[in-house]
C-alpha cells in the first residue's frame, strides 16, 4: 500500500509541474502585452518599458521560465494588477469559501446519488426506477447556473426558506481561524447560531452545483449495480444463505461503486468550472468570483494562480479517489503495489 | 429403493419476458437417495440449470414462476416452507459448488472474508454463535478436507492469487463449510484443463464418502458422468426423458436423444475413432524452425531488472499442404503465442517461420501475407462484431483485397454457400444467430480472402457437442473443397484423436511430443503425454482399459499442484 501511494504521490507531482509549465506558456502565447495591459492605453511607452523591466518581461524566455518556477517553489506567484497584492495572498483569503463550496457538494454528491443509485437498482422498472431516471435527467440537462437562478426565485426570494446570496448574515460577527472553513470551524468553536447559518447559506449554491453530477453519478451507480447482480459469485453468496442486506451492501456495492467514483473524479473538472459561474450568482466570496474578475482584466499573474489551484484541486481530488479505490479493489493495489 | 433425500415430482415453472410466458420445466420429477450420486444431464438450454436454482431457491421470481410440484427435501417441501425456514437451509442443508472457479469469487474480499460471512451467516439463521477464533478453525478445517495445507494462507489471500485448480478446490470447500447433507455441483471442473479435472472429480467422491453427503451432478460432460455417478437422469428441452443407472445408461441408451448424446460424444479409442489420414508430400506450407519467444516485463518501476517469461521454447515444426495438423496443450503451455506467432500478430524472439516457403520477414507486402493465412477464433460470439450485420463482417476483408461492390455482393452469398448458410442471413445482426451459426459466419470471414491455410483456435469449444459435432464435418468439407491446410489449437484431446492427421503436444512451452495421430494416441512416449491421455474422461469401460498407464510419481513430476501455492 505504501508503494502504491508513493508512486500515485509522485506521478501527482509531475502533473502538477507540466501543469505549471504549460500555463505559464499559454500565458505568454496569448496576444498583447502584459504590461501594456496592465497599465492601460493610457500609458506612455516609456512607462510600459519600465513596467516590461518591473515584471521581468525584457528578460530571455528561459529566465522568465525559471524565475517563475522558483517563485512557484517558494509560493510566490507575483503580484496581481487588480489589486496590487500578491497573488498568494488573494488566493489564499478566498482559497476556503471555494474548498467548502465544492466539499459540501461532493458530499451531497456522494451521499445522494449512489444510495438513489442502488435503490433503482433494486427496484429496477418500477416507478421507483422511473422517478429516480426522471430526476436525473432533469438534473443532467439543466445548467448549474440556471438551477442557481430558479432556486435563487424560488426558494430565497418567494418562499424565503433560505438567503439569497453570500457565505454569512452580514449581522453575525465570526471569523474562521482554524480552517477557514465555516461549518468545521463553527463547529470547533461551538457557535451553533453561526453553524446554522452557513449551512442555510452553502445549501443552495451547493445544489446548484451538485445536480449534474449527481444525475449521472446515479445512472453509473444503477447500471454497474446491475451489472455486478448478474455475477455468479453474487448468486453463489445468496445460493450460500447470505442474507439479501448483506449481498447487497457488502459484495454488491463494494464492487459496483468503483465506476461511479471514477466518474465523480473525472467531473471534478466540470464542477470547478461551474463553481465560477454558481459562485458569482450567489456572490459566493470564493477563488471563482476572482478568477472572473482577473480574467475579464487580463490579469496575468492572478489568472495563472488561479488555474494553477484549479488545477491542484482536480489532480488532489483525483489522488483521493484512486486512493479509495485502492482499498477497495485490492486488485488495484496489487498490480501495481505488492509485486516485488 | 433408498429413502430419498431430495424429491421433487411434477415440477412444471415457466419464465415471463415481455409479457410472453414460455414453459422452461415440464413435469420434471427426480429423486436422489441418501448418500446416492446423481447426475442430470443435458445440453445447454435444456433446462438443467433452472432445476438446480429451484432447488437451491435462487431463482428470479419473476420473471420465473412455479406453477405446480413440489421439491422436498428430507420430507419437507421446500416450495411451501416458510421464507425463514427456506433460508436456514442455505448452505447448511442444501450447498452448492458454482462451476466456474475464476468468476465465482467476489475479486474484491479476501477468500477468508469470504469463508468467515458464510460460516457467520449461517449461524445467524440456525441461532447459534461461534467467535471468530472457532469460525477461522472451521475454515481452515475445511481447507484441509480439501487437500489445501496452506490453509492459513489461503484464508488471507485475494482469489487472484490462486490457480484455477486451487481455487476450484476452495470452491468446494465454501460448499461444505456449513456441513451440508445434498451438494449440487455444477459443472465441476469442466473449466479446468482435464488433468485438473481429474484431481478434482476424485476429490468430490473421496468427499462423498468421507463427509456421508448425497450429490446432484449437472453436467454436460458425459465422461465425467461416467466417473462421478450412481444414477442418470437425462433432460431435453425442460423434460426428463430417460432415468437410468450408470451402467445401462453407458451400455443401453434407450432414448433416442440420450443416444445422440452419446454418439456425439468423440471416442478416444476403439472402432468408433475415425482415422484422418493426409498423403503427405513434401510440400511445407508451414516451417517452424528453432522459435522462441520470450516475454519482458519490467520487475517494478524503478527496477532495471526484467522477468523473463519463456512462452514458447525451441519449437520446431513442419506443417505440409492439407495436413490437419493439431496443437494441444493445457492453459499456459504456449500454444497460443505460436499461433500468433504464425499469424506475424507476434514476433519471434528467436528462430524463423516460414509460410508457404517464405520467410515471415520477407512479406513486406502485408496484403499477400494476409491472403494467405487466416484465422477463425474459439468464440464466435465475441469475435463478430455485434453491431454489424453479417454482410457487413464479410465486406471487410473483401474490400481489403480489392472487391468492387458487385463483386463483393456475389462473394458474400458464395460464402454463404460455402459454409451452408441461407442468404438471406446476410442482412442478420450476430444477436440473431446461433453459437453454431455465428461459427459458421465467421469460417466464412476467414474464407472470404481465398487463404491457403486456416489457424483454427479452439473452434468448437465454445459450442455444444451437436453442434460442434456439424461444424467440424463443414471444416472437413472444405478441406477438400479449397485444398486447405489447417493449424487446429485446441486442448480437447478427443477431438484431436478424431479430426486431425499429425498433433504435437505442447508443454511448458516446448513440443514434448509430436507424430502421427494415431501413434501419439496408442503409444505415448512422453509421460506428459500420457498423463493428458489418462486424464480424459471417456464413456466406456474398453476405452478407460486402452488409455496409456502413468505412475503417480510420474504425474507428480510433470503436472502443476493444484493443492499448493504457487
Amino acid at each position: 500500500m505504501a508503494f502504491y501511494l508513493a508512486k500515485r504521490t509522485l506521478s501527482l507531482l509531475l502533473v502538477l509541474f507540466g501543469l505549471a509549465i504549460l500555463i505559464f506558456i499559454i500565458a505568454r502565447i496569448v496576444p498583447g502585452d502584459p504590461a501594456r495591459i496592465a497599465l492601460g492605453p493610457l500609458a506612455t511607452a516609456n512607462q510600459v518599458l519600465e513596467m516590461r523591466h518591473e515584471m521581468g518581461l525584457d528578460k530571455p524566455f528561459i529566465v522568465q521560465l525559471w524565475d517563475y518556477l522558483s517563485g512557484l517553489f517558494r509560493g510566490d506567484l507575483g503580484k496581481s494588477f487588480l489589486t496590487s497584492r500578491p497573488v498568494m495572498q488573494d488566493i489564499v483569503g478566498a482559497l476556503p469559501a471555494t474548498f467548502e463550496l465544492v466539499l459540501f457538494t461532493i458530499i451531497l454528491q456522494i451521499t445522494i446519488s449512489i444510495p438513489l443509485g442502488v435503490i433503482a437498482a433494486i427496484y429496477r422498472d418500477t416507478w421507483v426506477d422511473n422517478i429516480s431516471r426522471v430526476i436525473s435527467l432533469i438534473g443532467v440537462v439543466t445548467p448549474g447556473f440556471v438551477l442557481a437562478i430558479i432556486l435563487q426565485l424560488v426558494a430565497s426570494y418567494k418562499f424565503q426558506f433560505f438567503p439569497v446570496t453570500g457565505r454569512l448574515d452580514a449581522g453575525i460577527d465570526y471569523e474562521a481561524t482554524y480552517t477557514g472553513l465555516l461549518i468545521i470551524d463553527s463547529l470547533i468553536d461551538g457557535r451553533w447560531d453561526v453553524l446554522g447559518d452557513a449551512l442555510r447559506h452553502i445549501i443552495l449554491p451547493s445544489i446548484a452545483l451538485a445536480a449534474a453530477g449527481i444525475g449521472q453519478v446515479m445512472r453509473i451507480t444503477r447500471s454497474s449495480m446491475i451489472e455486478v447482480s448478474g455475477r455468479d459469485f453474487i448468486e453463489a453468496s445468496r445460493a450460500y444463505g447470505i442474507p439479501e442486506r448483506v449481498v447487497r451492501f457488502r459484495y454488491m456495492l463494494r464492487i459496483a461503486c468503483v465506476a461511479p467514483l471514477t466518474i465523480l473524479g473525472l467531473e471534478f473538472a466540470s464542477l470547478i468550472g461551474n463553481a465560477f459561474i454558481v459562485e458569482f450568482v450567489f456572490s459566493w466570496p470564493g477563488i471563482a468570483s476572482y478568477g472572473v474578475r482577473t480574467i475579464l482584466e487580463k490579469d496575468l499573474n492572478a489568472v495563472i494562480g488561479v488555474v494553477l489551484v484549479s488545477g491542484v484541486f482536480f489532480v488532489v481530488a483525483n489522488l483521493t479517489i484512486d486512493i479509495i479505490l485502492g482499498f477497495i479493489d485490492p486488485r488495484n493495489r496489487l498490480r501495481e503495489g505488492a509485486e516485488k | 429403493m433408498m429413502e430419498p433425500i431430495l424429491d421433487i415430482s411434477g415440477l412444471n415453472l415457466s419464465f415471463t419476458t415481455y409479457g410472453k410466458r414460455t414453459q422452461v420445466l415440464h413435469d420434471v420429477s427426480l429423486r436422489v437417495g441418501k448418500g446416492e450420486r446423481v447426475a442430470l444431464i443435458g445440453q445447454s438450454g435444456s433446462g438443467k440449470t433452472v432445476t438446480m436454482r429451484a432447488i437451491i431457491g435462487t431463482l428470479p421470481i419473476p420473471p420465473a414462476k412455479i406453477e405446480g410440484g413440489v421439491i422436498q427435501f428430507e420430507g419437507r417441501d421446500l416450495l411451501q416452507m416458510a421464507k425463514v425456514e427456506r433460508n436456514r437451509l442455505k448452505g447448511t442443508g442444501i450447498s452448492i459448488i458454482m462451476q466456474d472457479p475464476l468468476l465465482s469469487f467476489n475479486p474484491v474480499l479476501t477468500i477468508g472474508r469470504q469463508m468467515d460471512d458464510i460460516v457467520r451467516y449461517a449461524d445467524v439463521r440456525l441461532g447459534s454463535k461461534r467467535n471468530s477464533g472457532l469460525r477461522k478453525a472451521t475454515i481452515l478445517d475445511t481447507l484441509q478436507k480439501v487437500r489445501l495445507p496452506d490453509g492459513a494462507q489461503i484464508y488471507d489471500a485475494y482469489p487472484m492469487m490462486l490457480s484455477g485448480g486451487m481455487r476450484q478446490r476452495v470452491l468446494i470447500a465454501m460448499a461444505l463449510l456449513n456441513k451440508p447433507r445434498l451438494l449440487i455441483a455444477d459443472e465441476p471442473g469442466t473449466a479446468l484443463d482435464v488433468t485438473t479435472q481429474k484431481e478434482i472429480l476424485k476429490l468430490l467422491n473421496q468427499l462423498v464418502k468421507e463427509e456421508n453427503l448425497s450429490l446432484l451432478l449437472i453436467t454436460h460432460n458425459l465422461g465425467v458422468v461416467r466417473e462421478i455417478s450412481d444414477r442418470v437422469y437425462v433432460m431435453e428441452n425442460g423434460h426428463i426423458v430417460e432415468e437410468a443407472t450408470r451402467k445401462d445408461i453407458f451400455e443401453q441408451p434407450r432414448h433416442a436423444y440420450t443416444k445422440k448424446l452419446m454418439t456425439s460424444v468423440l471416442p478416444l479409442y476403439g472402432k468408433r475413432v475415425r482415422n484422418f489420414e493426409n498423403n503427405r508430400q513434401s510440400d511445407p506450407k508451414i516451417e517452424i524452425q528453432g522459435v522462441t519467444k520470450e516475454f519482458r516485463g519490467k520487475v517494478s518501476f524503478f527496477s532495471k531488472k526484467y522477468r523473463v517469461v519463456r512462452a514458447v521454447d525451441n519449437v520446431n515444426l513442419q506443417i505440409e499442404n492439407g495436413d490437419i495438423f493439431g496443437i494441444a496443450g493445457e492453459s499456459g503451455s504456449g500454444k497460443t503465442t505460436l499461433a500468433k506467432m504464425l499469424l506475424a500478430l507476434h514476433s519471434p524472439t528467436d528462430g524463423q517461420i516460414k509460410i508457404d516457403g517464405r520467410p515471415l520477414s520477407n512479406f513486406s507486402n502485408s496484403r499477400e501475407f494476409r491472403r494467405l493465412i487466416q484465422i477463425v477464433y474459439q468464440n464466435p460470439g465475441s469475435s463478430l462484431n455485434p453491431k454489424r450485420t453479417v454482410t457487413q463482417a464479410l465486406t471487410v476483408p473483401l474490400k481489403f483485397c480489392g472487391y468492387d461492390s458487385t463483386q463483393i455482393k456475389s462473394r458474400i452469398s458464395e460464402l454463404l454457400d460455402m459454409v451452408d448458410l441461407p442468404k438471406s442471413y446476410a442482412s442478420m445482426y450476430p444477436h440473431e444467430l446461433s453459437g453454431g451459426q455465428k461459427q459458421r459466419v465467421a469460417i466464412a470471414r476467414a474464407l472470404s480472402v481465398n487463404p491457403k491455410i486456416l489457424v483454427l483456435d479452439e473452434p468448437t469449444s465454445a459450442l455444444d457437442v451437436l453442434i460442434q459435432n456439424t461444424v467440424i464435418e463443414l471444416l472437413l468439407r472444405l478441406r477438400e473443397e479449397l485444398n486447405l491446410t489447417y493449424v487446429f489449437i485446441s486442448h480437447d484431446l478427443s477431438l484431436m484423436r478424431n479430426f486431425c492427421n499429425r498433433v504435437a503436444i505442447m508443454f511448458r512451452g516446448q513440443i514434448c511430443e509430436q507424430g502421427e495421430t494415431r501413434e501419439i494416441f496408442t503409444d505415448p512416449q512422453h509421460a506428459y503425454t500420457r498423463a493428458l491421455l489418462s486424464s480424459i474422461p471417456v464413456i466406456s469401460e474398453q476405452e478407460e482399459q486402452q488409455k496409456p498407464k502413468v505412475t503417480d510419481a510420474e504425474r507428480q513430476a510433470v503436472l502443476a499442484s493444484s493443492t499448493a501455492l504457487k
